[in-house]
């Protein structure tokens, strides 16, 4: 359901991504992921704190909380959708997704709450399931 | 540093497709998962498709190394059951937050926030999971032609002929 804002065929931009997948594995030897860069972060934040116990955390042993390939990847997925949306006319500022607001209305603080609690959550059982 | 930059220029490549292909939107999200719009789904699988080809063309040419991840029964039911909880309530996955942050949707930064406290309280389960959950249902690492101890290419146009009936059906339904 095209709106015709500008946007690709969700069959041609998925198999151009597949195509980028194919690429960064043979080139760089790496597969596309997200997930462990949000542990990795949360390493790094805690290291400001107290870099002793992150160091002695068997997951942070593990999993080193540092700038990886995955890391510069997730910071590059924000950089080319600026782009994209930026060139297309298609950026827009939003605090409340549309969907949200027709069924609760411009409800900011809500949306943030519930945002936040499906992140921890999310993220828990994505790196549970090693996704 | 060289493995820096292709990981920045390939999140790069990857963010504008996401973009363009309209999918980083929470209502294209939530749109899939109360299955009234498919877009995503569609995305995926195409993406898949190129991918499952082209990663298994690399192996046969002696170029690349599948990456294949433990079978953990336990792990993989409890884990995708709670990713499914929190991505209904966020409305955004993992790299679709930072793709919605650069396309304006604000309201990703919640979540991106939600994610890194997720992930520290993870590295904090991770002693107690592995004394439990990760111990039920480990099959080690398997794929579906060593399963059922075919070549690979007899599974991947049986996988594309289904992805293309499913694509069909979800463009007569108009999802």
């Amino acid at each position: 359901m095209n709106k015709g804002d500008g946007g690709w065929s969700p069959y041609l931009a998925g198999g151009l991504s597949g195509l980028v997948g194919v690429m960064s594995v043979w080139l760089a030897g790496q597969f596309f992921g997200a997930s462990t860069s949000f542990v990795r972060t949360a390493g790094m934040i805690e290291q400001w704190f107290s870099p002793e116990r992150v160091g002695q955390l068997e997951y942070f042993i593990r999993v080193v909380p540092r700038i990886d390939w995955q890391w510069m990847f997730v910071i590059g997925i924000v950089l080319g959708s600026l782009v994209s949306a930026w060139t297309s006319g298609s950026f827009r500022w939003q605090s409340v997704p549309d969907m949200w607001r027709e069924r609760f209305g411009h409800t900011p603080v809500k949306r943030a709450i519930f945002a936040f609690t499906g992140g921890v959550v999310a993220m828990f059982g994505a790196r549970l399931a090693d996704g | 540093m060289n493995i820096l930059i292709y990981g920045l220029i390939t999140g790069f490549l990857f963010g504008f497709l996401l973009q363009k292909g309209r999918v980083l939107r929470y209502d294209k999200q939530l749109g899939a998962l109360r299955l009234m719009d498919m877009t995503i789904v569609k995305f995926m699988l195409s993406s898949v498709i190129v991918g499952m080809v082209g990663v298994y063309l690399l192996q046969d040419l002696g170029v690349a190394k599948l990456s294949v991840k433990s079978l953990m029964l336990g792990p993989i039911i409890i884990g995708g059951l709670l990713f499914g909880l929190g991505w209904g309530l966020l409305g955004y996955c993992p790299g679709t937050s930072m793709g919605a942050l650069g396309e304006g949707r604000w309201d990703a930064l919640w979540g991106i926030l939600g994610m890194i406290v997720g992930g520290g309280l993870f590295a904090e389960a991770y002693p107690w999971l592995r004394s439990t959950v990760y111990t039920w249902g480990d099959y080690g690492r398997l794929t579906l032609p060593e399963m059922l101890g075919v070549n690979h290419w007899l599974i991947i146009p049986v996988f594309i002929v289904g992805a293309i009936l499913l694509f069909r059906w979800f463009e007569r339904k108009g999802l």
